[in-house]
Protein backbone atom coordinates (compact mmCIF):
# COMPACT_ATOMS: atom_id res chain seq x y z
CA UNK A 1 0.00 0.00 0.00
CA UNK A 2 2.65 2.39 1.03
CA UNK A 3 4.63 1.28 -2.00
CA UNK A 4 1.63 2.07 -4.19
CA UNK A 5 1.26 5.42 -2.55
CA UNK A 6 4.81 6.37 -3.14
CA UNK A 7 4.56 5.14 -6.72
CA UNK A 8 1.50 7.33 -7.28
CA UNK A 9 3.25 10.21 -5.61
CA UNK A 10 6.29 9.60 -7.80
CA UNK A 11 4.17 9.49 -10.94
CA UNK A 12 2.40 12.68 -9.90
CA UNK A 13 5.71 14.36 -9.25
CA UNK A 14 6.90 13.24 -12.67
CA UNK A 15 3.82 14.53 -14.51
CA UNK A 16 3.92 17.83 -12.69
CA UNK A 17 7.59 18.14 -13.48
CA UNK A 18 6.76 17.40 -17.11
CA UNK A 19 3.99 20.01 -17.02
CA UNK A 20 6.40 22.52 -15.53
CA UNK A 21 8.89 21.78 -18.23
CA UNK A 22 6.25 22.30 -20.89
CA UNK A 23 5.40 25.74 -19.61
CA UNK A 24 8.96 26.93 -20.00
CA UNK A 25 9.12 28.81 -23.31
CA UNK A 26 10.79 26.79 -26.09
CA UNK A 27 13.66 28.35 -28.02
CA UNK A 28 12.54 30.87 -30.66
CA UNK A 29 12.04 29.64 -34.24
CA UNK A 30 14.94 30.17 -36.67
CA UNK A 31 14.98 33.76 -37.91
CA UNK A 32 13.30 34.10 -41.30
CA UNK A 33 15.63 36.90 -42.42
CA UNK A 34 14.87 40.21 -44.10
CA UNK A 35 11.17 40.61 -44.81
CA UNK A 36 9.54 42.75 -47.47
CA UNK A 37 5.91 43.87 -47.29
CA UNK A 38 3.41 41.97 -49.40
CA UNK A 39 0.01 43.00 -50.71
CA UNK A 40 -1.62 46.40 -50.93
CA UNK A 41 -2.39 46.79 -47.25
CA UNK A 42 1.04 45.92 -46.01
CA UNK A 43 2.91 47.92 -48.65
CA UNK A 44 0.80 50.97 -47.83
CA UNK A 45 1.35 50.51 -44.14
CA UNK A 46 5.10 50.28 -44.55
CA UNK A 47 5.13 53.41 -46.67
CA UNK A 48 3.37 55.35 -43.91
CA UNK A 49 5.67 53.81 -41.40
CA UNK A 50 8.76 54.89 -43.37
CA UNK A 51 7.39 58.43 -43.52
CA UNK A 52 6.77 58.43 -39.80
CA UNK A 53 10.31 57.18 -39.18
CA UNK A 54 11.72 59.98 -41.32
CA UNK A 55 9.93 62.51 -39.12
CA UNK A 56 11.04 60.70 -36.01
CA UNK A 57 14.69 60.71 -37.07
CA UNK A 58 14.58 64.50 -37.34
CA UNK A 59 12.77 64.99 -34.03
CA UNK A 60 14.29 67.17 -31.35
CA UNK A 61 13.06 64.66 -28.77
CA UNK A 62 15.36 61.84 -29.87
CA UNK A 63 18.33 61.32 -27.55
CA UNK A 64 21.38 61.09 -29.76
CA UNK A 65 23.94 60.17 -27.11
CA UNK A 66 26.09 57.63 -28.92
CA UNK A 67 27.07 55.67 -25.82
CA UNK A 68 23.54 55.26 -24.52
CA UNK A 69 22.27 54.25 -27.95
CA UNK A 70 25.08 51.74 -28.38
CA UNK A 71 24.32 50.28 -24.97
CA UNK A 72 20.59 49.82 -25.63
CA UNK A 73 21.33 48.30 -29.03
CA UNK A 74 23.81 45.96 -27.45
CA UNK A 75 21.24 44.76 -24.92
CA UNK A 76 18.75 44.16 -27.75
CA UNK A 77 21.36 42.17 -29.67
CA UNK A 78 22.27 40.18 -26.56
CA UNK A 79 18.59 39.36 -26.09
CA UNK A 80 17.32 38.54 -29.56
CA UNK A 81 20.60 37.54 -31.19
CA UNK A 82 22.82 39.30 -33.70
CA UNK A 83 20.91 38.20 -36.82
CA UNK A 84 17.53 39.50 -35.64
CA UNK A 85 19.01 42.64 -34.14
CA UNK A 86 20.29 43.89 -37.48
CA UNK A 87 16.79 44.63 -38.75
CA UNK A 88 16.08 47.21 -36.01
CA UNK A 89 16.63 50.98 -35.65
CA UNK A 90 16.37 52.14 -32.05
CA UNK A 91 15.15 55.63 -31.13
CA UNK A 92 15.40 56.66 -27.49
CA UNK A 93 12.86 59.42 -26.94
CA UNK A 94 13.07 62.07 -24.22
CA UNK A 95 9.54 61.46 -22.94
CA UNK A 96 8.88 61.10 -19.23
CA UNK A 97 6.16 58.45 -19.68
CA UNK A 98 6.29 54.66 -19.77
CA UNK A 99 6.22 53.40 -23.31
CA UNK A 100 8.03 51.32 -25.85
CA UNK A 101 6.81 50.27 -29.26
CA UNK A 102 8.02 48.64 -32.40
CA UNK A 103 6.47 49.31 -35.78
CA UNK A 104 6.37 46.96 -38.79
CA UNK A 105 9.35 48.43 -40.66
CA UNK A 106 11.67 47.83 -37.72
CA UNK A 107 11.50 51.17 -35.87
CA UNK A 108 11.85 50.64 -32.15
CA UNK A 109 10.91 53.54 -29.90
CA UNK A 110 11.67 53.49 -26.21
CA UNK A 111 10.84 56.41 -23.91
CA UNK A 112 13.31 57.76 -21.36
CA UNK A 113 10.57 57.37 -18.72
CA UNK A 114 10.77 53.63 -19.24
CA UNK A 115 14.57 53.56 -18.98
CA UNK A 116 14.31 55.42 -15.67
CA UNK A 117 12.02 52.74 -14.23
CA UNK A 118 13.98 49.66 -15.24
CA UNK A 119 16.44 48.37 -12.69
CA UNK A 120 18.75 46.13 -14.67
CA UNK A 121 19.86 44.92 -18.06
CA UNK A 122 17.66 41.83 -17.93
CA UNK A 123 14.55 43.99 -17.47
CA UNK A 124 15.56 46.13 -20.44
CA UNK A 125 16.15 42.94 -22.44
CA UNK A 126 12.69 41.71 -21.45
CA UNK A 127 11.00 44.90 -22.74
CA UNK A 128 13.02 45.03 -25.95
CA UNK A 129 12.46 41.31 -26.52
CA UNK A 130 8.72 41.71 -26.00
CA UNK A 131 8.51 44.51 -28.54
CA UNK A 132 10.64 42.54 -30.95
CA UNK A 133 8.20 39.63 -30.52
CA UNK A 134 5.36 41.82 -31.84
CA UNK A 135 7.54 42.76 -34.77
CA UNK A 136 8.64 39.23 -35.60
CA UNK A 137 5.05 37.96 -35.45
CA UNK A 138 3.88 40.98 -37.53
CA UNK A 139 1.04 41.71 -35.18
CA UNK A 140 0.53 45.22 -36.55
CA UNK A 141 -0.66 43.85 -39.88
CA UNK A 142 -3.41 41.91 -38.13
CA UNK A 143 -4.63 45.12 -36.59
CA UNK A 144 -4.32 47.16 -39.74
CA UNK A 145 -7.90 46.89 -40.98
CA UNK A 146 -9.27 48.30 -37.75
CA UNK A 147 -6.54 50.91 -37.69
CA UNK A 148 -7.17 52.06 -41.22
CA UNK A 149 -10.63 53.32 -40.37
CA UNK A 150 -8.92 55.00 -37.40
CA UNK A 151 -6.47 56.90 -39.61
CA UNK A 152 -9.29 58.11 -41.88
CA UNK A 153 -10.82 59.54 -38.76
CA UNK A 154 -7.51 61.18 -37.95
CA UNK A 155 -7.24 62.82 -41.37
CA UNK A 156 -10.67 64.40 -41.03
CA UNK A 157 -10.03 65.57 -37.52
CA UNK A 158 -6.71 67.12 -38.50
CA UNK A 159 -8.51 69.14 -41.14
CA UNK A 160 -11.16 70.34 -38.72
CA UNK A 161 -8.67 71.06 -35.97
CA UNK A 162 -6.52 73.17 -38.26
CA UNK A 163 -9.57 75.29 -39.02
CA UNK A 164 -10.26 75.97 -35.34
CA UNK A 165 -7.81 78.58 -34.12
CA UNK A 166 -7.91 77.61 -30.47
CA UNK A 167 -5.40 75.90 -28.29
CA UNK A 168 -7.93 73.46 -26.85
CA UNK A 169 -9.00 72.16 -30.23
CA UNK A 170 -5.40 71.54 -31.17
CA UNK A 171 -4.76 69.80 -27.91
CA UNK A 172 -7.75 67.54 -28.44
CA UNK A 173 -6.37 66.72 -31.85
CA UNK A 174 -2.99 65.85 -30.36
CA UNK A 175 -4.72 63.59 -27.84
CA UNK A 176 -6.64 61.98 -30.63
CA UNK A 177 -3.52 61.50 -32.68
CA UNK A 178 -1.95 59.71 -29.74
CA UNK A 179 -4.98 57.55 -29.15
CA UNK A 180 -5.41 56.57 -32.79
CA UNK A 181 -1.74 55.78 -33.15
CA UNK A 182 -2.06 54.07 -29.79
CA UNK A 183 -4.72 51.77 -31.20
CA UNK A 184 -2.48 51.09 -34.18
CA UNK A 185 0.05 49.65 -31.81
CA UNK A 186 -2.43 48.37 -29.30
CA UNK A 187 -2.56 44.65 -29.65
CA UNK A 188 -5.07 42.09 -28.53
CA UNK A 189 -4.37 40.13 -25.39
CA UNK A 190 -3.56 37.04 -27.44
CA UNK A 191 -0.99 39.04 -29.37
CA UNK A 192 0.47 40.26 -26.10
CA UNK A 193 0.73 36.73 -24.77
CA UNK A 194 2.41 35.64 -27.97
CA UNK A 195 4.91 38.50 -27.74
CA UNK A 196 5.55 37.71 -24.08
CA UNK A 197 6.13 34.10 -25.01
CA UNK A 198 8.59 34.97 -27.73
CA UNK A 199 10.25 37.61 -25.58
CA UNK A 200 10.96 35.04 -22.89
CA UNK A 201 12.19 32.56 -25.51
CA UNK A 202 14.87 35.05 -26.51
CA UNK A 203 15.78 35.70 -22.88
CA UNK A 204 15.95 31.99 -22.04
CA UNK A 205 18.49 31.57 -24.81
CA UNK A 206 20.47 34.70 -23.88
CA UNK A 207 22.95 35.27 -21.07
CA UNK A 208 20.45 37.42 -19.18
CA UNK A 209 18.12 36.39 -16.38
CA UNK A 210 14.68 35.58 -17.90
CA UNK A 211 12.89 36.05 -14.55
CA UNK A 212 13.34 39.81 -14.99
CA UNK A 213 10.29 39.99 -17.28
CA UNK A 214 7.95 39.37 -14.35
CA UNK A 215 9.72 41.88 -12.11
CA UNK A 216 9.19 44.72 -14.63
CA UNK A 217 5.43 44.39 -14.28
CA UNK A 218 5.53 43.99 -10.54
CA UNK A 219 7.52 47.23 -10.38
CA UNK A 220 5.08 49.12 -12.60
CA UNK A 221 2.05 47.94 -10.65
CA UNK A 222 3.66 49.07 -7.42
CA UNK A 223 4.29 52.50 -8.89
CA UNK A 224 0.74 52.99 -10.21
CA UNK A 225 -0.65 52.03 -6.84
CA UNK A 226 1.71 54.41 -5.03
CA UNK A 227 0.71 57.22 -7.41
CA UNK A 228 -3.00 56.60 -6.83
CA UNK A 229 -2.51 56.44 -3.05
CA UNK A 230 -0.71 59.79 -2.98
CA UNK A 231 -3.54 61.38 -4.99
CA UNK A 232 -6.17 59.89 -2.68
CA UNK A 233 -7.71 57.76 -5.44
CA UNK A 234 -9.34 54.43 -4.69
CA UNK A 235 -7.63 52.53 -7.43
CA UNK A 236 -5.00 53.25 -10.03
CA UNK A 237 -6.05 54.14 -13.56
CA UNK A 238 -4.07 51.59 -15.52
CA UNK A 239 -5.75 52.49 -18.80
CA UNK A 240 -4.05 55.94 -18.75
CA UNK A 241 -0.76 54.29 -19.49
CA UNK A 242 -0.65 53.19 -23.10
CA UNK A 243 1.72 50.37 -22.40
CA UNK A 244 -0.41 48.86 -19.65
CA UNK A 245 -3.84 49.53 -21.16
CA UNK A 246 -4.27 46.54 -23.45
CA UNK A 247 -1.94 44.13 -21.78
CA UNK A 248 -3.14 41.06 -19.91
CA UNK A 249 -4.05 41.70 -16.26
CA UNK A 250 -0.76 42.17 -14.56
CA UNK A 251 -1.05 39.66 -11.74
CA UNK A 252 -1.82 36.98 -14.31
CA UNK A 253 0.95 38.24 -16.48
CA UNK A 254 3.57 38.25 -13.75
CA UNK A 255 2.53 34.67 -12.93
CA UNK A 256 2.86 33.22 -16.40
CA UNK A 257 6.01 35.19 -17.15
CA UNK A 258 7.54 33.50 -14.12
CA UNK A 259 6.48 30.08 -15.42
CA UNK A 260 7.82 30.71 -18.92
CA UNK A 261 11.26 31.65 -17.64
CA UNK A 262 13.80 28.82 -17.67
CA UNK A 263 14.45 27.94 -13.99
CA UNK A 264 18.15 27.46 -14.71
CA UNK A 265 18.29 31.11 -15.78
CA UNK A 266 17.52 32.34 -12.26
CA UNK A 267 21.19 32.10 -11.31
CA UNK A 268 22.31 34.19 -14.28
CA UNK A 269 23.57 37.74 -14.01
CA UNK A 270 20.91 40.43 -14.35
CA UNK A 271 23.43 43.10 -15.32
CA UNK A 272 22.24 45.62 -12.71
CA UNK A 273 25.68 47.21 -12.38
CA UNK A 274 26.17 47.57 -16.12
CA UNK A 275 22.69 49.07 -16.46
CA UNK A 276 23.27 51.59 -13.69
CA UNK A 277 26.64 52.51 -15.19
CA UNK A 278 25.20 53.07 -18.68
CA UNK A 279 22.34 55.18 -17.38
CA UNK A 280 24.35 57.16 -14.82
CA UNK A 281 25.10 60.18 -17.05
CA UNK A 282 21.37 60.56 -17.83
CA UNK A 283 19.91 59.65 -14.46
CA UNK A 284 19.83 63.20 -13.01
CA UNK A 285 18.04 64.50 -16.13
CA UNK A 286 15.54 61.63 -16.28
CA UNK A 287 14.81 61.95 -12.56
CA UNK A 288 14.28 65.68 -12.89
CA UNK A 289 11.89 65.08 -15.85
CA UNK A 290 9.90 62.71 -13.66
CA UNK A 291 9.84 64.91 -10.55
CA UNK A 292 8.60 67.95 -12.44
CA UNK A 293 5.58 66.01 -13.70
CA UNK A 294 4.08 66.69 -10.28
CA UNK A 295 3.16 63.06 -9.57
CA UNK A 296 4.43 62.80 -6.02
CA UNK A 297 3.49 59.17 -5.31
CA UNK A 298 5.03 57.78 -8.48
CA UNK A 299 8.23 59.84 -8.16
CA UNK A 300 8.73 58.82 -4.55
CA UNK A 301 8.20 55.17 -5.50
CA UNK A 302 10.74 55.37 -8.34
CA UNK A 303 13.37 57.08 -6.18
CA UNK A 304 12.91 54.53 -3.41
CA UNK A 305 13.10 51.57 -5.74
CA UNK A 306 16.26 52.96 -7.35
CA UNK A 307 17.66 53.44 -3.86
CA UNK A 308 17.07 49.76 -3.01
CA UNK A 309 20.65 49.15 -4.14
CA UNK A 310 21.99 52.04 -2.09
CA UNK A 311 21.34 55.80 -1.78
CA UNK A 312 23.50 57.90 -4.07
CA UNK A 313 23.94 61.70 -3.99
CA UNK A 314 21.83 61.93 -7.17
CA UNK A 315 18.95 60.08 -5.51
CA UNK A 316 19.11 62.15 -2.32
CA UNK A 317 19.08 65.33 -4.37
CA UNK A 318 16.15 64.13 -6.48
CA UNK A 319 14.23 63.38 -3.31
CA UNK A 320 15.07 66.82 -1.95
CA UNK A 321 13.77 68.43 -5.18
CA UNK A 322 10.61 66.34 -5.00
CA UNK A 323 9.80 67.50 -1.48
CA UNK A 324 10.88 71.12 -2.01
CA UNK A 325 8.69 71.44 -5.11
CA UNK A 326 5.64 70.16 -3.25
CA UNK A 327 6.50 72.82 -0.72
CA UNK A 328 4.43 72.09 2.40
CA UNK A 329 6.28 73.32 5.52
CA UNK A 330 6.92 69.71 6.61
CA UNK A 331 8.20 68.91 3.10
CA UNK A 332 10.74 71.71 3.29
CA UNK A 333 12.21 70.36 6.53
CA UNK A 334 12.51 66.92 4.92
CA UNK A 335 13.93 68.41 1.74
CA UNK A 336 16.71 70.16 3.68
CA UNK A 337 17.55 66.85 5.35
CA UNK A 338 17.74 65.02 1.99
CA UNK A 339 19.93 67.72 0.43
CA UNK A 340 22.24 67.52 3.42
CA UNK A 341 22.53 63.76 2.91
CA UNK A 342 23.38 64.42 -0.74
CA UNK A 343 26.16 66.93 -0.05
CA UNK A 344 27.60 64.75 2.68
CA UNK A 345 28.10 61.98 0.10
CA UNK A 346 29.24 64.36 -2.63
CA UNK A 347 30.43 67.78 -1.40
CA UNK A 348 30.76 69.01 -5.02
CA UNK A 349 27.08 68.63 -5.94
CA UNK A 350 26.30 72.29 -6.65
CA UNK A 351 22.56 71.98 -7.29
CA UNK A 352 22.06 70.20 -3.98
CA UNK A 353 23.54 73.25 -2.21
CA UNK A 354 21.07 75.44 -4.08
CA UNK A 355 18.12 73.30 -2.96
CA UNK A 356 19.49 73.14 0.56
CA UNK A 357 19.95 76.91 0.72
CA UNK A 358 16.43 77.68 -0.54
CA UNK A 359 14.85 75.10 1.78
CA UNK A 360 16.72 76.44 4.81
CA UNK A 361 15.77 80.05 4.02
CA UNK A 362 12.14 79.01 3.80
CA UNK A 363 12.19 77.12 7.09
CA UNK A 364 13.50 80.07 9.04
CA UNK A 365 17.26 79.40 8.94
CA UNK A 366 18.41 82.22 6.64
CA UNK A 367 22.08 82.38 7.66
CA UNK A 368 22.60 78.62 7.16
CA UNK A 369 20.70 78.94 3.91
CA UNK A 370 22.87 81.77 2.67
CA UNK A 371 26.01 79.80 3.51
CA UNK A 372 24.70 76.94 1.34
CA UNK A 373 23.85 79.33 -1.51
CA UNK A 374 27.34 80.84 -1.29
CA UNK A 375 28.76 77.33 -1.64
CA UNK A 376 26.46 76.78 -4.65
CA UNK A 377 27.84 79.83 -6.45
CA UNK A 378 31.38 78.87 -5.52
CA UNK A 379 30.91 75.42 -7.07
CA UNK A 380 28.95 76.63 -10.10
CA UNK A 381 30.20 80.11 -10.98
CA UNK A 382 28.35 80.10 -14.32
CA UNK A 383 24.96 79.15 -12.82
CA UNK A 384 21.98 80.34 -14.86
CA UNK A 385 20.48 82.11 -11.84
CA UNK A 386 23.76 83.49 -10.47
CA UNK A 387 22.70 87.12 -10.56
CA UNK A 388 19.54 86.38 -8.67
CA UNK A 389 21.08 84.17 -6.02
CA UNK A 390 23.80 86.76 -5.46
CA UNK A 391 21.12 89.35 -4.82
CA UNK A 392 19.62 87.09 -2.15
CA UNK A 393 22.88 86.75 -0.26
CA UNK A 394 23.39 89.95 1.68
CA UNK A 395 19.71 90.26 2.50
CA UNK A 396 18.33 88.52 5.56
CA UNK A 397 15.15 86.53 5.03
CA UNK A 398 13.15 86.16 1.87
CA UNK A 399 14.96 87.24 -1.27
CA UNK A 400 12.72 89.89 -2.70
CA UNK B 1 -8.04 58.28 -24.06
CA UNK B 2 -10.96 56.90 -26.07
CA UNK B 3 -13.40 59.03 -24.15
CA UNK B 4 -11.36 62.16 -24.83
CA UNK B 5 -11.19 61.38 -28.54
CA UNK B 6 -14.97 60.99 -28.73
CA UNK B 7 -15.25 64.21 -26.84
CA UNK B 8 -12.86 65.88 -29.26
CA UNK B 9 -14.92 64.76 -32.25
CA UNK B 10 -17.98 66.40 -30.85
CA UNK B 11 -16.03 69.36 -29.61
CA UNK B 12 -14.32 70.44 -32.80
CA UNK B 13 -17.38 71.34 -34.91
CA UNK B 14 -18.84 72.97 -31.80
CA UNK B 15 -15.69 75.04 -31.36
CA UNK B 16 -15.72 76.06 -34.99
CA UNK B 17 -19.20 77.44 -34.51
CA UNK B 18 -18.27 79.07 -31.22
CA UNK B 19 -15.24 80.70 -32.78
CA UNK B 20 -17.18 82.34 -35.56
CA UNK B 21 -19.99 83.40 -33.26
CA UNK B 22 -17.91 84.84 -30.43
CA UNK B 23 -14.83 86.47 -31.84
CA UNK B 24 -11.70 87.42 -29.98
CA UNK B 25 -11.11 91.04 -29.07
CA UNK B 26 -8.74 93.50 -30.66
CA UNK B 27 -6.42 95.37 -28.30
CA UNK B 28 -5.61 98.62 -30.04
CA UNK B 29 -2.25 100.35 -29.91
CA UNK B 30 -2.04 103.13 -27.32
CA UNK B 31 -5.23 102.23 -25.46
CA UNK B 32 -4.69 101.21 -21.83
CA UNK B 33 -6.56 98.05 -20.87
CA UNK B 34 -6.95 95.76 -17.82
CA UNK B 35 -5.68 92.18 -18.19
CA UNK B 36 -6.43 88.85 -16.53
CA UNK B 37 -9.27 90.24 -14.39
CA UNK B 38 -6.70 91.82 -12.11
CA UNK B 39 -5.42 95.24 -11.19
CA UNK B 40 -2.80 95.00 -13.94
CA UNK B 41 -3.16 97.41 -16.87
CA UNK B 42 -1.08 97.44 -20.02
CA UNK B 43 -0.79 99.90 -22.88
CA UNK B 44 0.16 98.03 -26.06
CA UNK B 45 2.46 99.76 -28.55
CA UNK B 46 0.88 97.88 -31.42
CA UNK B 47 -2.37 96.04 -32.06
CA UNK B 48 -2.76 92.62 -30.42
CA UNK B 49 -5.51 90.01 -30.33
CA UNK B 50 -6.90 88.98 -26.98
CA UNK B 51 -8.20 85.40 -27.06
CA UNK B 52 -11.50 84.52 -25.46
CA UNK B 53 -10.26 81.11 -24.36
CA UNK B 54 -8.61 81.67 -21.00
CA UNK B 55 -6.03 79.16 -19.77
CA UNK B 56 -6.96 79.81 -16.15
CA UNK B 57 -9.17 81.85 -13.88
CA UNK B 58 -6.56 84.56 -13.47
CA UNK B 59 -4.82 84.22 -16.80
CA UNK B 60 -5.33 85.73 -20.22
CA UNK B 61 -3.73 85.07 -23.58
CA UNK B 62 -2.78 87.54 -26.29
CA UNK B 63 -1.34 86.76 -29.70
CA UNK B 64 -0.35 88.32 -33.01
CA UNK B 65 -0.53 85.39 -35.44
CA UNK B 66 -2.05 82.62 -33.30
CA UNK B 67 -0.78 81.04 -30.12
CA UNK B 68 1.36 78.50 -31.95
CA UNK B 69 3.45 81.34 -33.37
CA UNK B 70 3.39 83.89 -30.57
CA UNK B 71 1.68 83.53 -27.24
CA UNK B 72 1.68 86.17 -24.52
CA UNK B 73 0.03 85.00 -21.31
CA UNK B 74 -0.65 87.27 -18.35
CA UNK B 75 -1.05 85.76 -14.90
CA UNK B 76 -2.71 88.36 -12.71
CA UNK B 77 -2.40 87.78 -8.99
CA UNK B 78 -2.27 84.02 -8.49
CA UNK B 79 -2.98 83.46 -4.79
CA UNK B 80 -1.14 80.89 -2.63
CA UNK B 81 -2.54 77.37 -3.01
CA UNK B 82 -3.55 77.84 -6.65
CA UNK B 83 -2.05 76.47 -9.87
CA UNK B 84 -1.09 78.83 -12.70
CA UNK B 85 -3.65 77.47 -15.15
CA UNK B 86 -6.86 75.50 -14.79
CA UNK B 87 -6.28 71.87 -13.92
CA UNK B 88 -7.80 69.30 -16.27
CA UNK B 89 -8.54 67.11 -13.29
CA UNK B 90 -7.87 68.30 -9.75
CA UNK B 91 -7.63 64.78 -8.52
CA UNK B 92 -6.00 62.78 -11.29
CA UNK B 93 -3.75 65.35 -12.92
CA UNK B 94 -2.95 67.93 -10.26
CA UNK B 95 -0.70 70.82 -11.28
CA UNK B 96 1.99 72.32 -9.06
CA UNK B 97 0.73 75.12 -6.85
CA UNK B 98 2.07 78.56 -6.08
CA UNK B 99 2.49 78.55 -2.29
CA UNK B 100 3.13 81.14 0.38
CA UNK B 101 6.65 79.69 0.68
CA UNK B 102 7.49 80.01 -3.04
CA UNK B 103 10.43 82.38 -3.54
CA UNK B 104 10.72 84.62 -6.60
CA UNK B 105 13.80 82.66 -7.66
CA UNK B 106 11.66 79.50 -7.72
CA UNK B 107 9.05 80.95 -10.08
CA UNK B 108 10.93 79.65 -13.18
CA UNK B 109 10.78 76.15 -11.65
CA UNK B 110 7.04 76.61 -11.05
CA UNK B 111 6.44 77.57 -14.67
CA UNK B 112 8.66 74.72 -15.87
CA UNK B 113 6.87 72.19 -13.74
CA UNK B 114 3.46 73.50 -14.85
CA UNK B 115 4.39 73.23 -18.54
CA UNK B 116 5.85 69.76 -18.06
CA UNK B 117 2.89 68.42 -16.12
CA UNK B 118 0.26 70.09 -18.32
CA UNK B 119 1.79 69.19 -21.66
CA UNK B 120 3.66 66.03 -20.64
CA UNK B 121 7.00 67.49 -21.78
CA UNK B 122 10.45 66.26 -21.01
CA UNK B 123 12.47 68.77 -22.98
CA UNK B 124 12.30 72.02 -21.01
CA UNK B 125 15.32 74.07 -19.99
CA UNK B 126 15.49 77.30 -18.03
CA UNK B 127 18.24 79.22 -19.75
CA UNK B 128 18.78 82.24 -17.52
CA UNK B 129 17.32 83.82 -14.42
CA UNK B 130 18.13 87.38 -13.40
CA UNK B 131 16.69 90.01 -11.08
CA UNK B 132 14.53 92.57 -12.86
CA UNK B 133 11.76 95.04 -12.13
CA UNK B 134 8.22 94.01 -12.97
CA UNK B 135 5.16 96.16 -12.22
CA UNK B 136 7.53 98.55 -10.50
CA UNK B 137 8.63 95.91 -7.98
CA UNK B 138 11.70 93.72 -7.57
CA UNK B 139 11.07 90.59 -9.54
CA UNK B 140 12.65 88.09 -11.87
CA UNK B 141 13.21 87.91 -15.59
CA UNK B 142 13.95 84.49 -17.06
CA UNK B 143 14.31 82.78 -20.40
CA UNK B 144 13.66 79.16 -21.31
CA UNK B 145 13.10 76.82 -24.23
CA UNK B 146 11.09 73.65 -24.67
CA UNK B 147 10.01 71.20 -27.35
CA UNK B 148 6.27 70.84 -27.59
CA UNK B 149 4.38 67.77 -28.78
CA UNK B 150 4.24 69.27 -32.29
CA UNK B 151 8.04 68.71 -32.30
CA UNK B 152 8.71 72.43 -32.59
CA UNK B 153 11.24 73.99 -30.23
CA UNK B 154 9.89 77.16 -28.68
CA UNK B 155 11.74 79.86 -26.84
CA UNK B 156 10.23 81.80 -23.99
CA UNK B 157 10.85 84.90 -21.93
CA UNK B 158 8.99 85.85 -18.78
CA UNK B 159 8.87 88.40 -16.02
CA UNK B 160 7.39 87.81 -12.63
CA UNK B 161 7.05 89.40 -9.21
CA UNK B 162 5.41 88.39 -5.96
CA UNK B 163 3.40 91.34 -4.70
CA UNK B 164 1.48 91.20 -1.41
CA UNK B 165 1.72 87.42 -1.45
CA UNK B 166 0.29 86.97 -4.97
CA UNK B 167 2.15 86.01 -8.11
CA UNK B 168 2.09 88.33 -11.13
CA UNK B 169 3.73 87.11 -14.31
CA UNK B 170 3.77 87.61 -18.04
CA UNK B 171 5.23 85.04 -20.45
CA UNK B 172 6.03 85.05 -24.14
CA UNK B 173 6.41 81.77 -26.06
CA UNK B 174 7.24 81.55 -29.75
CA UNK B 175 9.04 79.13 -32.09
CA UNK B 176 12.78 79.54 -31.72
CA UNK B 177 13.11 79.76 -35.48
CA UNK B 178 12.23 83.27 -36.69
CA UNK B 179 9.10 83.99 -34.64
CA UNK B 180 10.71 84.57 -31.25
CA UNK B 181 13.18 87.14 -32.52
CA UNK B 182 10.55 88.68 -34.76
CA UNK B 183 8.18 89.64 -31.95
CA UNK B 184 10.31 89.78 -28.81
CA UNK B 185 10.59 93.58 -28.98
CA UNK B 186 6.79 93.92 -29.11
CA UNK B 187 6.51 91.67 -26.08
CA UNK B 188 9.11 93.60 -24.11
CA UNK B 189 7.36 96.87 -24.86
CA UNK B 190 4.10 95.33 -23.69
CA UNK B 191 5.65 93.95 -20.49
CA UNK B 192 7.34 97.30 -19.78
CA UNK B 193 4.00 99.06 -20.04
CA UNK B 194 2.39 96.86 -17.36
CA UNK B 195 1.30 98.68 -14.21
CA UNK B 196 -0.44 97.50 -11.08
CA UNK B 197 -3.21 99.73 -9.73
Amino acid sequence: MSLFHSAVAGALALTSAAADKQTVAPPPPPYAGVYQPQGVDEIGMWREDDESERKLAASALVIRDEKLNAYVRNVLCETVGADRCRSVRIYIMREPTINASMSPNGTLRIFSGFLLRLRNEAELGAILGHEFGHYEKRHTLNRFKAARSGTDLLAWTALLASMAPSYDARRSYNDLELSVYGSLYRFSRDNEREADFLGISYLNRSLLRPQAAASVFQGLMGEFEASARAKGLKKPNFSKIAFAASHPPDAERAAYLTLLAAPAGASRDNGADRYRGALAPWLPAFLSDQIKLNDFGASEYIINSLAASGWTPTLWMARGDLYRLRGNPRDLVNAAEFYEAAVQLDPTLADAYRGLGLSLIKTGRPSDGQAALRKYLELKPDAADRAFIQMMLPVQGVGQ
Amino acid sequence: MRKSSLFALGLIPALLLAVTADAHKLRTSGVSVAVADSGVRVTPTRDWNRLDVKPGKKAETWTLDGTQLNDVTFYGGIEPGNPLVKERSKKREPLPKFTAATLVVEVPELLESTYRAYKGLAAFTVESTAPAKFLGQDGVRFTYFFTDDDQLTRKGEARAAIIKGSLYMVTFDAPRLHYFDHSIADFRALADSAKLN
